[in-house]
């Protein structure tokens, strides 16, 4: 499966659009993590947790919309986007939407 | 008497914390203009028409990265100042700053250990963490990147 956030991809032709596909995913991190964040809060720098919160978010995220792409028989999802909204508190949700097409090699 | 001792171990206390900040963010922009310096001929756009690209290559993927940056309770003092007289608050300026541009070394780290040499059509946005704790007491600057790599020739680009 090609993955791109470009419309089209280099060397390949698209020779179907079949749609939209997508995958989202809602979560939180446990209350040590947000407490640990707490304290780094004082002098500033990187949150390790949060970082990992989102790139978590974004391996469940991903995978859902390419198991909707697989099942329409794409070989490939171009034009992918991400958007990101807060919930709740300590919680975020990551949606992930791209558009699922059929290529061939150029 | 208690007063007085109280607020000067909370400035310390602040300043101390503040200082610590202000060393690890200049630390961190130096490693960023390290990088930045060391980038060579790795082409990064934003655009969304593979310049340069060599057929016949890997095809090309998507690379991701995420940022979190946290502000230090200096900054959030001298924030709160400004917030008052209003105008730019370059401490925050400095630390969104800060989280791009760490975004965009990482989509170049993930884009050249997967073995390719440019990325395009770099997208960044922010990324909304709920804060557990009092709204806005401390600020924080988070945000997702992604683009897409490939293999380029940069010397027929940028010629």
């Amino acid at each position: 499966m090609i993955v791109t956030n470009t419309e089209t991809i280099s060397d390949y032709t698209i020779q179907e659009t079949l749609g939209l596909v997508q995958g989202n995913t809602v979560r939180a991190k446990h209350v040590g993590r947000d407490i640990a964040a707490g304290f780094k809060n004082s002098v500033g720098g990187e949150l390790k947790g949060y970082i990992e919160l989102l790139t978590e978010s974004r391996r469940e995220a991903m995978p859902r919309m390419l198991a909707q792409a697989q099942q329409l028989g794409a070989n490939a999802v171009v034009n992918v986007r991400f958007s990101t909204s807060s919930i709740t508190s300590g919680a975020s949700e990551l949606y992930a939407y791209g558009t699922a097409v059929v290529v061939n090699p150029a | 008497m208690l007063v007085s001792i109280s607020l000067i171990l909370f400035v310390t206390v602040l300043f101390g914390l503040g200082f610590a900040g202000r060393f690890v963010e200049q630390a961190h922009f130096k490693r960023l203009v390290d990088h930045e310096q060391m980038r060579g001929d790795f082409l990064v756009t934003q655009l969304k028409t593979y310049p340069g690209a060599v057929p016949g290559q890997r095809s090309p993927t998507m690379v991701c990265a995420e940022v979190v940056i946290a502000s230090d309770y200096l900054k959030n003092f001298f924030a709160s100042w400004q917030d008052f007289f209003g105008g730019e608050i370059c401490s925050y300026s400095r630390m969104t700053d800060r989280a791009k541009r760490e975004a965009l070394k990482r989509l170049i780290d993930e884009a050249r250990s997967l073995g390719y040499n440019a990325i395009g059509n770099f997208r960044i946005e922010t990324a909304d963490i709920g804060d557990r704790r009092t709204k806005g007491a401390e600020a924080m600057s988070s945000w997702i990147g992604y683009a897409t790599a490939y293999h380029c020739d940069t010397r027929a680009v940028t010629g």
